[in-house]
Formats: C-alpha cells, sequence, structure tokens
C-alpha cells in the first residue's frame, strides 16, 4: 500500500475489519433468507422455515411466464436510466444557478425544493392522474400508458432531490476554474459542461442513482400510469405479491426469485458507476 | 475524456429513441372492425400459463365473433385495482369492462360509474335466467337496480383431514359451531391441532362474525342501522377467540397467521379442520403433506349456542363470494362490452374456466353438469347456499370495523381470554364507525 | 468588485432554472392546488363520478381529521421517523467509512451495502413477516417462544427496526458523496502533523459530511414520514393502533373507506404540521445559506 493511500486511511485496519463485518452480516443474514426462501416451496415458506425441506430452483424459470417480466425489467431499465440522467442534468445546471448567483426568492426556491419533497405520493396520485388523463382528452396528447409520462413524473419527482445533493456539493467547489473560463469568454453552457459537470461527477453519480432507484421501486404511480406494454418491472413484481382472499398460497418462492433477479440488474449497474465513488478532487480531473 | 463523452451522448441518444418507441401505442381505434374493448381482470399467479392461453382463447373467439380486439390489463391486490377504479371513474376513462369482488359490488355501484342493466341489456347477456338465481343476490340493491353481472362463484367451505377425523372416531364432519368446536377438541392433542384459523388476516374475521350473525337471525345491516351491539355478534366474537384462549383447539402461533400460513399449517397434515378456505386453494393443499388426505364441507350453519338454527336465522353456508363484472358508464364500446360479457358467462366457456382455475361457474346450466361429481357436491351445495352481504355502499367500512376488533384484539389474546368489558368497547367502537359510514350512504 | 458583481448580475443565467421551474409547476404544484380543493370538497364513493359539482364544505373535513386519529397517527410517524434517522445515521456513515479506502474486494462490499436498498419495500416487507411471525424464524433463532411481533405494542419496535434495516444505505449513499469532497491534501496535512485516526476523523473529516448528512437527515425523516408500503405489507389494514401511521390512515380513509376529501384534508394538514419544523430545521442548520 502507498503512502499516499495509508495518509488516506480513515479507519485503523481492525475497526474496518470489524464494522465490515458487522454491516455485511446485516445485510446478508436476512439476504440469506431471501435467496433460501427463493429455493424452498411455497408452503415451506408459509411455515416459517429458514432451511428449505426440500431444494428446488423452478421458481427461477416459473417467474418469466407468472408475470411479464422481461419486458418490465427492460421498461424500468429505459425509463430510470433516462430519469437518472434527465434528473442529474437538469438538477445539477438548476443547483449551479442558485448557489453561484444571488437573486431575489433564492432562499425560498431551495426551501420550497426540500417542501416539495415532503408531499406524499398518495395525496399526488390522483390529481397526476386527473393531469396527465386531461391531457388526453383536451389537446389529444397520449400521456397515460406511455413510457414518456412516467419518465416526466419520476423526472420531477427526482427533481428537488437532485437538485438539493447538487447544491451542498458544488457549495463546495472552488470558483477560479470558472471565473478564469468567464474571463476567456467562456458562456455558461460551455461553463458547465466543460468544468461542472466533470468536476462534481461523483455527486452527479449520487443523485443519478436515487433518481434511479425511486422509479425502479415506485409501484404507485407505475400502477396506473402504466398498460400492460409499459409495465414496469416493480409492477411485474406486485403480482407475485397477490392472492385472492382467503385462496391459494401467494407465490412466495417466485416472488423471493423474481426480487433477486429485478435486484441484480442495479446492483450490477450500481458496481459499474461506484468507481466514479472516488475520493478527492483531484481525482475528478483538476490539476 | 472527449471520447467517453461522444459515447454518453450516443448512449443518451439511444435511450431517449427506446423511450418513444412504441410507447405511445394506445390504440385510438376508429370505425368497425378496429375496436379495442379493454378489460381488467385479476391477476392469476397460480396459473399463468392457463391463464394467459385463456385469454388468447376468448380474444381469438372473440375476434371471430365481433371483429373487436380485447385487451386485458391485470390488476394485482384488490387495492390496486380499486386504485385504478378511482381513477378511471374520475378521469372518465379507462377499461371498458371491470372483474370485481362479490363484496365490492355495493361500493362499485354506489359510484354510479356502472351501467345498470335493464331488460335491453340482461336480453343482450342471453337472460337473467342463463345464471344461478343465488349469485344475482349482489347484482344491485334490487332487481330493478342491478349493476353486477355475475361471472365465477368462490364460495367458502371448510377443508377437513378425512384422517385425522376417522382416527379421532368422528364419523361425519361438523354441522353446527357446537359442534365443530366439540370435534376440534378431540381433535387436538400432541403438536396436533383440531382447528386451522388465521387469526391475523384482513379478510378472514368479519367472515366468521357475519356467518355466525346471519345464522342466528342478525345480518349486522337493518335499513340504515347498523347492529353490531348485538349479543348474536358478541357471541359469535367470543366463540371465534375462545378457540383459541379457552378451548385451546388451535396452536398458539395462530394468533399471528394470516390465510397464507393457515393453509400451510393445514396442508402439514396436522389439523384437523381448516375453517376457512375455497376451491382455489387445491393447488396449494395438493403441495402439503395431507395431499389426499382432505375434503371440503360446508361451513356449520348453526349459530354457537344451538343445537337449531333460530326462526329468523338464515341457512348462510357462505357470503356470496366471486367475481362480478361490471361495465364501465364512460365506455365508448357498450355494445362489445356487452357482447364480451355474454362470450364469457356461456356455459362452455364457464365450464372451461372452472377446469382451468377451479372456479364455480355463475352460468346455472354449467353448474348443473357440475353436480354429478361427489368431490364437488360440497362446493357446488355452498354456491347455492351463499347468502349476500348488505347491500349498501357502507359495508367496506363495516367490514373494516368489524375487522378491527380482530385486530386489536390479539395482543390480548396472547395473555389469555379476552374480557367481555374489553370486547364490549372494541364492538362499541366498530358500531360508531359503521353507522357512521351508513349514516353517509346514499 | 463593486463592478464585477454588477456584471455577474447582468449575465445571471436565471433561464437555466425555467425546464426544472416548468416541470415543477406542471407537475407538483398544480396536482398540488388540485389536491387541497379536493380537501375542501365532501369527494366520496357518491360523488367521484361528478367530481367537480361535489360539494364544498370549507373546513369540514379538517374538522373531521382531528376527530379520526390523526394526532396520534402524525405523533407516531414523527416519533417513528426521527428514530429511524437517528439509528440509521452512524450506521451509514460507518458503512460510509470502511468503504471509502480502496481494498481489495471493495466494490463487492459498496454493492452489498446497496442491497437492502434496493429490493423493493413489498419484498422487504414479505420477508420480515414471514421472518417475524410466531413461529418464525426469529423466534426459533432466539428461543423467544411465540412472542408477537407484528400485533401490539411491538409492533411499533418492529415498524422501526425493519425501517432501519432498509433505509441507511440511504445515508450512507450520501455521507459517501460527502467523503468524495475531500481534499487530498487534508489526508496529506494530517499525515504530516502525525495526527492519529480519531482526532482526525471527528475534526477533520466530520465537518466534510455535514452538509450532506445533514440534508440526508432531513430527507430521510421525510421519506420515513411519507413511507406507507413498509407498514402497509408488514402488518395489512386495519393497522394495529400502534403502527396506524399518518400515510396508513390517509391510505385506509382513501382507498377503502372511499372518503377521499377526508384523505387528502388529512395529507394536506400533516405536509403542514410537517413543514413547519422542517422550516425551523432548515433556519436553524442553515443548510441553505452559503457558508
Amino acid at each position: 500500500m502507498s503512502a499516499q493511500a495509508e495518509a488516506q486511511r480513515l479507519l485503523p485496519r481492525p475497526l474496518l475489519a470489524v464494522f465490515t463485518v458487522l454491516l455485511c452480516a446485516m445485510v446478508l443474514v436476512p439476504l440469506a433468507y431471501i435467496v433460501l426462501a427463493s429455493l424452498n416451496s411455497d408452503v415451506g415458506v408459509a411455515s416459517g422455515e429458514f432451511w428449505p425441506s426440500s431444494f428446488t430452483a423452478e421458481s427461477y424459470t416459473k417467474i418469466w411466464t407468472t408475470a411479464d417480466l422481461s419486458t418490465g425489467i427492460v421498461n424500468s431499465l429505459i425509463v430510470c436510466a433516462v430519469t437518472a440522467v434527465a434528473s442529474a442534468l437538469l438538477g445539477t445546471t438548476t443547483a449551479y444557478v442558485l448557489v453561484r448567483y444571488t437573486f431575489f426568492g433564492r432562499l425560498t426556491i431551495l426551501r420550497g425544493l426540500v417542501g416539495l419533497q415532503s408531499i406524499p405520493g398518495t395525496l399526488m396520485l390522483l390529481p397526476v392522474f386527473v393531469l396527465f388523463s386531461s391531457a388526453g382528452n383536451y389537446l389529444g396528447l397520449t400521456v397515460i400508458g406511455t413510457r414518456w409520462g412516467l419518465f416526466v413524473a419520476y423526472l420531477t419527482f427526482a427533481l428537488p432531490f437532485s437538485t438539493w445533493v447538487m447544491v451542498t456539493y458544488l457549495r463546495g467547489l472552488p470558483r477560479e476554474l470558472e471565473e478564469a473560463a468567464r474571463t476567456e469568454g467562456a458562456s455558461t453552457i460551455t461553463i458547465l459542461w466543460r468544468i461542472i459537470i466533470p468536476l462534481s461527477l461523483p455527486a452527479i453519480v449520487v443523485s443519478g442513482i436515487f433518481a434511479f432507484l425511486l422509479g425502479w421501486n415506485d409501484v404507485l404511480f407505475a400502477s396506473v400510469l402504466t398498460r400492460p406494454e409499459t409495465h414496469t418491472a416493480a409492477v411485474a413484481l406486485s403480482f407475485f405479491g397477490s392472492a385472492q382472499e382467503g385462496g391459494a398460497l401467494p407465490v412466495y418462492s417466485q416472488m423471493m426469485a423474481a426480487a433477486l433477479i429485478c435486484a441484480a440488474p442495479v446492483v450490477i449497474l450500481y458496481l459499474v458507476f461506484q468507481r466514479y465513488l472516488v475520493g478527492g478532487l483531484t481525482a475528478g480531473g483538476v490539476k | 475524456m472527449r471520447f467517453g463523452r461522444a459515447i454518453a451522448l450516443t448512449g443518451a441518444t439511444v435511450l431517449v429513441a427506446a423511450l418513444t418507441a412504441c410507447g405511445g401505442g394506445d390504440d385510438e381505434g376508429g370505425g368497425g372492425a378496429g375496436k379495442t374493448l379493454n378489460v381488467l381482470i385479476g391477476a392469476n399467479t397460480q396459473y399463468p400459463e392457463e391463464f394467459a392461453a385463456w385469454q388468447k382463447s376468448i380474444s381469438e373467439k372473440f375476434k371471430a365473433q365481433t371483429g373487436a380486439e380485447v385487451k386485458f390489463e391485470q390488476f394485482a391486490s384488490a387495492n390496486d385495482e380499486l386504485t385504478k377504479i378511482q381513477t378511471s371513474v374520475v378521469a372518465g376513462s379507462g377499461p371498458d369492462v371491470y372483474a370485481v369482488g362479490t363484496t365490492f359490488t355495493p361500493t362499485a355501484y354506489s359510484t354510479g360509474a356502472f351501467v345498470k342493466l335493464g331488460d335491453e341489456e340482461w336480453k343482450k347477456l342471453g337472460g337473467k335466467e342463463k345464471f344461478v338465481p343465488a349469485t344475482l343476490g349482489i347484482s344491485g340493491p334490487d332487481e330493478q337496480n342491478q349493476v353486477g353481472i355475475p361471472w365465477v362463484s368462490r364460495p367458502f367451505v371448510m377443508a377437513y383431514n378425512t384422517e385425522l377425523l376417522k382416527a379421532a372416531g368422528i364419523d361425519k364432519p361438523a354441522t353446527t359451531w357446537d359442534e365443530l368446536t366439540a370435534q376440534a377438541k378431540q381433535l387436538t392433542k400432541g403438536d396436533q391441532y383440531g382447528l386451522a384459523i388465521a387469526y391475523k388476516d384482513n379478510f378472514d374475521p368479519w367472515k366468521f362474525v357475519w356467518g355466525m350473525s346471519t345464522q342466528a337471525g342478525n345480518p349486522l345491516v337493518d335499513g340504515k342501522t347498523a347492529k353490531l351491539q348485538d349479543p348474536t355478534v358478541k357471541k359469535a366474537y367470543e366463540t371465534y377467540f375462545g378457540w383459541l384462549t379457552t378451548d385451546k383447539v388451535v396452536d398458539p402461533a395462530a394468533i399471528g397467521w394470516t390465510n397464507p400460513q393457515a393453509v400451510a399449517a393445514f396442508a402439514k397434515g396436522k389439523t384437523g379442520y381448516f375453517a376457512l378456505t375455497t376451491a382455489t386453494a387445491v393447488n396449494s393443499l395438493d403441495s402439503g403433506a395431507v395431499k389426499g388426505k382432505w375434503a371440503f364441507t360446508l361451513l356449520p350453519t348453526v349459530p354457537p349456542g344451538a343445537t337449531s338454527r333460530p326462526g329468523n336465522g338464515v341457512e348462510a353456508a357462505s357470503i356470496l363470494s366471486g367475481d362480478n363484472l361490471l361495465v364501465a358508464d364512460y365506455s365508448k364500446n357498450k355494445d362489445l362490452a356487452f357482447e364480451y360479457v355474454k362470450l364469457v358467462t356461456d356455459q362452455e366457456v364457464q365450464l372451461d374456466y372452472y377446469k382451468k382455475f377451479g372456479n364455480l361457474p355463475a352460468n346455472a346450466a354449467a353448474l348443473e353438469t357440475l353436480k354429478s361429481d361427489p368431490k364437488l357436491a360440497p362446493l357446488t351445495e355452498a354456491a347455492q347456499k351463499s347468502v349476500a352481504t348488505p347491500f349498501t355502499g357502507a359495508w367496506a367500512d363495516i367490514q373494516l370495523a368489524l375487522t378491527n376488533v380482530a385486530v386489536q384484539t390479539l395482543p390480548d389474546l396472547a395473555k389469555g381470554p379476552v374480557s367481555a368489558a374489553t370486547l364490549d368497547t372494541r364492538i362499541a367502537e366498530a358500531q360508531k364507525k359503521a353507522q357512521s359510514s351508513l349514516d353517509r350512504a346514499k | 468588485m463593486a463592478s464585477r458583481k454588477k456584471v455577474s448580475e447582468l449575465q445571471r443565467p436565471l433561464w437555466l432554472l425555467t425546464p426544472g421551474g416548468l416541470l415543477m409547476t406542471l407537475i407538483i404544484l398544480i396536482p398540488l392546488l388540485l389536491a387541497i380543493w379536493i380537501s375542501f370538497i365532501d369527494l366520496d364513493q357518491y360523488t367521484l363520478r361528478r367530481w367537480v359539482e361535489a360539494p364544498f364544505i370549507g373546513i369540514g373535513n379538517y374538522v373531521e381529521s382531528f376527530e379520526s386519529g390523526l394526532p396520534k397517527s402524525i405523533w407516531l410517524s414523527v416519533s417513528f421517523a426521527v428514530l429511524s434517522t437517528a439509528v440509521t445515521v452512524p450506521i451509514g456513515i460507518a458503512a460510509a467509512l470502511v468503504t471509502q479506502n480502496a481494498y481489495r474486494g471493495r466494490a463487492l462490499v459498496r454493492a452489498v451495502f446497496l442491497i437492502p436498498y434496493v429490493l423493493p419495500s413489498f419484498v422487504v416487507a414479505s420477508v420480515w413477516r414471514t421472518m417475524l411471525q410466531p413461529d418464525g424464524i426469529v423466534n426459533e433463532t432466539l428461543g423467544l417462544g411465540s412472542t408477537l411481533w407484528l400485533s401490539g405494542s411491538n409492533s411499533y419496535w418492529t415498524l422501526v427496526l425493519v425501517e432501519i434495516w432498509a433505509a441507511w444505505p440511504f445515508i450512507y449513499l450520501m455521507a459517501l458523496a460527502g467523503l468524495q469532497s475531500v481534499d487530498n491534501e487534508v489526508h496529506e496535512a494530517s499525515a504530516v502533523d502525525g495526527t492519529t485516526w480519531w482526532p482526525k476523523l471527528t475534526r477533520v473529516i466530520l465537518p466534510y459530511l455535514r452538509g450532506p448528512v445533514l440534508l440526508a437527515c432531513l430527507l430521510a425523516t421525510l421519506n420515513h414520514i411519507n413511507n406507507f408500503t413498509l407498514p402497509f405489507v408488514l402488518f395489512g389494514a386495519p393497522a394495529p393502533d400502534d403502527v396506524n401511521v399518518m400515510p396508513m390512515l390517509v391510505y385506509v380513509t382513501s382507498f377503502q373507506g372511499l372518503r377521499f376529501g377526508l384523505s387528502a384534508a388529512m395529507a394536506v394538514l400533516s405536509l403542514v404540521l410537517i413543514a413547519i419544523p422542517l422550516y425551523a430545521y432548515l433556519r436553524a442548520v442553515r443548510l441553505d445559506v452559503d457558508k
């Protein structure tokens, strides 16, 4: 280990090991339960078994016909990826203006953004639906049932958060670089694109991740704003939890298998993007 | 860096293109053959492949008959469906035909958003006579104001373990609640229990209370008055809780069970009776140790504490349970909607649906052909002895209030029998909620 | 100095705020106004179809909210949310610290830490529900007999525990992002000074996390308050009185009682009641004011 890396060390080695093991155990024990349950029978899961009395992997083949999971995953990936990119970029530009310029109403906007974040989704569902369907009735714009509609909704819901994440990050960035560029006659857009965005990649990745997950985990809006062709993974997944009143068992093991399958793409994407979560401004290439 | 950005830009373009691609595929449809009928129907996770095949065959038949397409949309749960109904009704657009649970039909009726069935509509469906008379019991408040067209019926019954009953020397399953309690006591020994009851379920508890009260002559609602503070209701709760606390014929863990856990417990083959189940549970029961050793039987129809039903008591073997079809008032394809409903309520389609999914036909002729099957006898009998829950827009609230009594009492049950005073307070609270909801009913 | 300020004022690119502003006005503010209007009308199953004509009843719904247990629900929600946030913050920061320095397998550990956050709420809730049933694995392993986790007063602690399990990665991610803004020179300076890890951590590193973590606390608390799926799937509706949190009450009123006007009033009222402490918090921590 290099001297520089050693200098960056935050925790002594033994403490680091203990924390890592504890935290991993906290996540992995319930995760192990999910994995085992996905290999168990529905009756076994319902009766509270941890270790299956008989193993079977057939849930992993059944899930694809029980609900249209593949279509859902594709739709979710598309909608959430576009939402993540758009909300991170839009959040960055909005935050840039809010951080670098003073104007009347700036504080109100910043506080208002947090206020927007506190509105419960259940309150918004009906009005948003009415708005979208009137766009269809009066303007001839089909919004409900399209990926666009879902994207616009998620983008807007993610925006207050993305903006705030970027605000807290941009504040820490030195002004010198932009000012140098500005005296050379660079436009605001150029400054954003050439200087601000490359410098704030870690924060952009984080706000992108949150925007992505917001869409990925939403069932409420997706279930009324989509049609079978545009269902998201979360909607498809929610079918696995369905059970008829007083009737058959829910398909527990398929639900667990489907949840793992749906989590996989996100974890893989995160593994790809986490390398941008690296320390220090120097890594961003200022020097 | 520059190269990386070019890739990023290309990626973004591709994603945006994907977002638009086939996104706006809502068929507007114009004139005759190009029309599409949207049908909202519950997801079937037990038999997904058969369900997809059924949808396909219906679509083909419908296309052959009318030239129009049927597009099925599925909902995951009753809550999901309610959200869809609510948003569609407010916006005045959405599915043309809805399949809704029977107990939800009064609520749907009260919105006034579904087509009332006059003589003409019934004629389009092939006549009212085509349906099992009992299934029409929850189509509307009276004969002239019906909105629900019976589609399938799923009466509630008990399942019992034939071997355990035989071993305990019981030759005939119970027909009164007292008899059931007595037999359950006989069946309880060691790790074996007499009854499997889902105390923590959100749908089961009120069915017991409603059933026992109705059999004792109190259908819970009398016009605009809620009658929950009645000795029959209290007796029902006492019997229901008593199995766990005083009779001790239920696994103590049942206090935390929802219906699936009760199914699982009975499926293990260590329980005498599974007190509230229906035909759709067959698959789950047959995948357990109890396979081949169980049978359905009617729920008791004589109220607790009695050996015969009182004069005003009703022989309610089950709530009237199953699905009704509703045609949306805002639909621009009403004629097609009725053609679809006619198609799926015809004898042949109904029998096919029964064979695939175990839901009993609402079509009288179709049900008639199933009567000869002795295994089905309890189910068909229960279907005919099903009694409709009170038809009022307030029913959803009453059901909730009844369940809430059970939910809030669970922690007390863990400590022992619940005191009469506690129970009275909780029932009084439920009565208050039920009555205030009835007062709002229009 | 004065002239420079003037120039930058002239060039303020405020138009950059318009796309975001338009979106939020259209998709959040207009629906919110509609929701507020709904809270003033008697909208229920009987008036739903002609909702535009539903009778205006002023503050009637608000008065009824107070009578139908809303204050208790708000109290439950807020205490549950604050408690959950208080526990997740140290966990999240610790997790960020252990994954900051590179080592073999760090990417994997980072991914593991994300998992609770990636699993949909209803799956998390179903999993815990089966693990916590009386004859489930938790009681069996800990030898607790048939302790009731999902009914009665224990249910509140169950809700807090499961929420903590599901929500700490949020704090972790925010703290991780904050750690990225620590300058290399800071590490080097500490190394030169020979500062040991604990003073370095508390005096040098943690101040960098103040902004993101305070923001995370705020947003996490709001998310806890508005979390509906977790209590709904864990306990079902009607929920035990001890976990009848605000979203459950709003949901039951809206989608089981079908009193849409009343439920909108409840939601608006709790929004206002949450907004007041929120405003005070924002002022107190001065998150929105430049350093």
